[in-house]
């Protein structure tokens, strides 16, 4: 039996393996060693390139520090307050998260069109900070969140025997979420730092729009790839440097156990709280959504017409392109997950760890390069039918996205006790019975979060799609930024607003037929 | 007759060592308890006759045939005719009463499986509770399922680790006196972990002292209250 466990986790390591990391691998490797000549190519490395790169890190650091930072506050006050409202909040604030990151960069663009008139000023490096930090500071408050919410309220209340409750946060509360603080740190610094439409966009010079320019203007495969491996190195020693933290930290959790939250009372801090919130809500969601919608109509509805007519052929392919994309996500990152858990005394075995590397390194590289990476090796004769389909979107999306959902999945199977999977192993029932029977039904809250952000991140994805979509297909987001290229500023604004409307109507639809068949959440203990 | 064999068994997580050449045998249609402070390796034992782990070194046989070997797994748990009560009962929270105990017999395709599991819910009192599920049951329900459920596939082994450690004495007196009639009722032989010489000694027709992996006293319960060994003595004391 067990060798038939490790035979079919080496055989879905290796499909994925030759899937999305070989081509990864290939690129690499040819970038460096192309004619044999390692330090030439090398020295394509010039001051121009290493500015850049400063740029893009100090971006990247800026962001996810002031996101972890609001995020935090956000977790905080929403998981661990009795404030009224916070079922509210904690739903409305994710809409950010939801919605492609240049659309957000159009609607503040819009805002201060609106306010100052068109000035250099407004595209700046302090902007892009500003709609990036915006962006994702929902992912640091979700993560964050979870782990104020995974606190026993016994160890805090064994604090406040000891401690007035601002020693008990900065004692007890604070120490034990800081995984969650470093992994919402790396997570987002990831993201940040692999953005390439916010710039693009505001026509900043950071390594991402550096490398898309090496490909798509100079077509120098090599030099984009080589600059790219840098970005790809830190990366990896960010996360390399957290592993230990990451790998027991809360980490994107949908939780199953139930369990006893302290929640503090506000009193005297109520209006403080009130006003954060709601500047918060003003400035992530309703200046950029407002703007957005007034840039569309100014034109009455004649504009918003014509960009519904221009995106209207490409929602259905984007949308069953992201579905087919996240269910296959799913289906891999449960079965991994599940086979990587279901035996006991074999937690870190090497195949396991193999599997997470696989999809770490692939979430880590820039969306831009990965997309080259694949173009590179599926360009050839025998791999034309991946390269020349949609199938090829499909494995980007695997590759660039997967390691949320596995991960996500993951968290959630390992809170499960082993003992649910071994009684009825003792049972007789195999191993997908028990899957499919006692493990899927304890985690569907799991793979519903996972499905939700995984085909977000797939409808709304740029940095992967601009490069690899095959001829034929028309995917929205690619769409709109090529129009929004030549396009006036309310037709942008119009494009922009519709694929936000779009985009909310999926999540709704998605959440009410999620709510119909999602059961509670049941204490396992 | 033997129900169980245990020769030279070296059994390890990783690389810490939780059982070493441990020899023991267990009597068929009688109540064995494994009695032994945290850390003793009952749990463990219980995992290598379940078939839920494997020995690296050592034999197990379960009525006589081999059932693994050396690091090799010759029957699987299901071909074992084992039910097994795990400390925190790992009753299925998304499944009602029924379904739990439904589940194991319709993958064996019983039939006539609901007859069976209305005489189990009326053996133990627990009609009533059919259609609920677990996290509407009180402490004592609960138990009762995870008997109900480890019995229901008719095992001729029954394992059970601590299943009584969170219940008042009440409870206790209420449920050992099931366990003593279900050994008569259903011809089982009760393989019975616990910490408490009390509930040992109140139920075991055979006792097996451990520490740290190794035996320390086996025999019948009068045989063992005299024994001399300064361990046992200190356990049973205690």
């Amino acid at each position: 039996m067990d060798r038939k466990l490790k035979l079919s986790q080496w055989i879905g390591f290796i499909i994925l393996a030759f899937l999305i990391l070989v081509p990864v691998l290939y690129s690499l490797g040819g970038a460096l060693f192309c004619n044999n000549h390692l330090s030439e190519n090398l020295k394509s490395f010039d001051s121009n390139t290493i500015k850049l790169l400063l740029n893009s890190i100090l971006l990247a650091i800026s962001v996810a520090f002031l996101s972890s930072f609001a995020g935090s506050i956000l977790g905080f006050l929403l998981y661990k307050t009795d404030f009224a409202y916070r079922q509210f909040f904690k739903i409305i604030f994710l809409i950010p998260l939801f919605i492609s990151p240049y659309i957000w960069a159009v609607a503040w663009k819009d805002f201060f069109f609106t306010l100052t008139g068109p000035t250099p000023e407004m595209q700046s490096y302090g902007d892009l900070i500003l709609v990036q930090t915006l962006i994702y500071t929902p992912l640091a408050m979700l993560i964050t969140g979870s782990a104020f919410a995974h606190i026993n309220a016994s160890l805090e209340e064994a604090g406040l025997m000891v401690f007035p409750i601002k020693k008990v946060f900065f004692k007890i509360i604070l120490p034990l979420i800081k995984p969650a603080l470093l992994a919402a740190f790396t997570l987002i610094f990831i993201f940040s730092i692999s953005e390439f439409s916010v710039p693009a966009f505001y026509g900043l010079k950071v390594f991402t729009t550096e490398i898309f320019t090496q490909f798509s203007a100079f077509y120098n495969y090599n030099l984009a790839i080589l600059q790219s491996t840098i970005l790809v190195l830190i990366c990896l020693l960010l996360i390399l440097s957290e592993q230990k933290y990451l790998s027991q930290a809360p980490f994107l959790s949908v939780s199953n156990r139930g369990n006893q939250i302290k929640l503090y009372a506000l009193k005297t801090y109520r209006f403080s709280a009130y006003a954060f919130l709601i500047f918060w809500l003003t400035i992530s969601i309703l200046i950029p959504f407002g703007s957005l919608t007034i840039e569309a109509f100014q034109d009455g509805y004649q504009t918003i017409f014509k960009a519904f007519e221009l995106l209207k052929s490409t929602i259905a392919e984007s949308f069953i392109l992201a579905v087919t994309g996240s269910l296959i996500s799913i289906f891999t990152g449960v079965l991994f997950a599940y086979l990587s858990w279901s035996k006991r005394t074999d937690r870190t075995s090497s195949i396991s760890k193999l599997i997470h590397w696989t999809l770490l390194i692939t979430f880590a590289i820039p969306s831009l390069i990965f997309g080259i990476s694949l173009i590179k090796f599926y360009n050839r004769s025998g791999l034309y039918f991946i390269y020349g389909s949609a199938l090829i979107i499909i494995i980007g999306y695997m590759g660039k996205y997967g390691f949320i959902a596995y991960k996500m999945i993951e968290n959630a199977i390992r809170q499960l006790p082993y003992e649910l999977d071994e009684v009825a192993q003792t049972e007789g029932l195999p191993r997908f019975k028990r899957l499919q029977k006692i493990i899927i039904p304890l985690i569907t809250p799991a793979i519903f979060g996972a499905f939700i952000l995984n085909f977000m991140l797939m409808f709304g994805d740029l940095g992967t799609s601009i490069i690899i979509y095959p001829p034929g297909t028309q995917l929205m987001p690619v769409k709109v930024f090529t129009l929004m290229a030549n396009a006036p500023q309310s037709l942008t604004a119009a494009l922009t607003f519709i694929v936000f409307c779009v985009t909310l109507c999926i999540i709704s639809l998605f959440y009410i037929i999620f709510k119909k068949f999602l059961k509670p959440t049941y204490d396992c203990r | 007759m033997t129900a169980v064999k245990l020769e030279h068994i070296d059994f390890s997580y990783d690389t810490k060592p939780v059982l070493k050449n441990l020899n023991l045998t267990v009597g068929a249609k009688q109540i064995t308890c494994l009695l032994g402070s945290s850390g003793s390796g009952k749990t463990s034992i219980l995992r290598l006759i379940a078939g839920l782990e494997t020995p690296q070194q050592g034999k197990i046989f379960i009525f006589d045939q081999l059932a693994a070997a050396n690091a090799s797994l010759f029957m699987p748990s299901y071909q074992r005719k084992i039910g097994y009560i795990f400390q925190d009962l790992a009753l299925w929270p998304h499944m009602t009463v029924y379904q739990n105990l439904a589940l194991g017999l319709k993958e064996q395709q019983h039939e006539n499986y609901e007859k069976s599991i209305m005489e189990l819910l009326d053996f133990f009192k627990l009609q009533a509770y059919a259609n609920r599920y677990p996290g509407q049951l009180s402490g004592g329900q609960k138990q009762l399922v995870a008997i109900a459920r480890a019995v229901v596939l008719k095992p001729k082994i029954l394992l059970m680790d601590e299943p009584l450690a969170n219940l008042d004495v009440k409870l206790k007196r209420q449920i050992l006196s099931y366990i003593k009639q279900l050994k008569q009722n259903f011809d089982l032989t009760i393989i019975y972990v616990t910490h408490d010489h009390r509930e040992a000694f109140a139920l075991a027709d055979h006792l097996i002292i451990l520490n740290k992996g190794k035996i320390e006293a086996t025999g019948k319960p009068e045989i063992i209250k005299n024994d001399q060994n300064e361990y046992v003595k200190y356990f049973i004391e205690y």
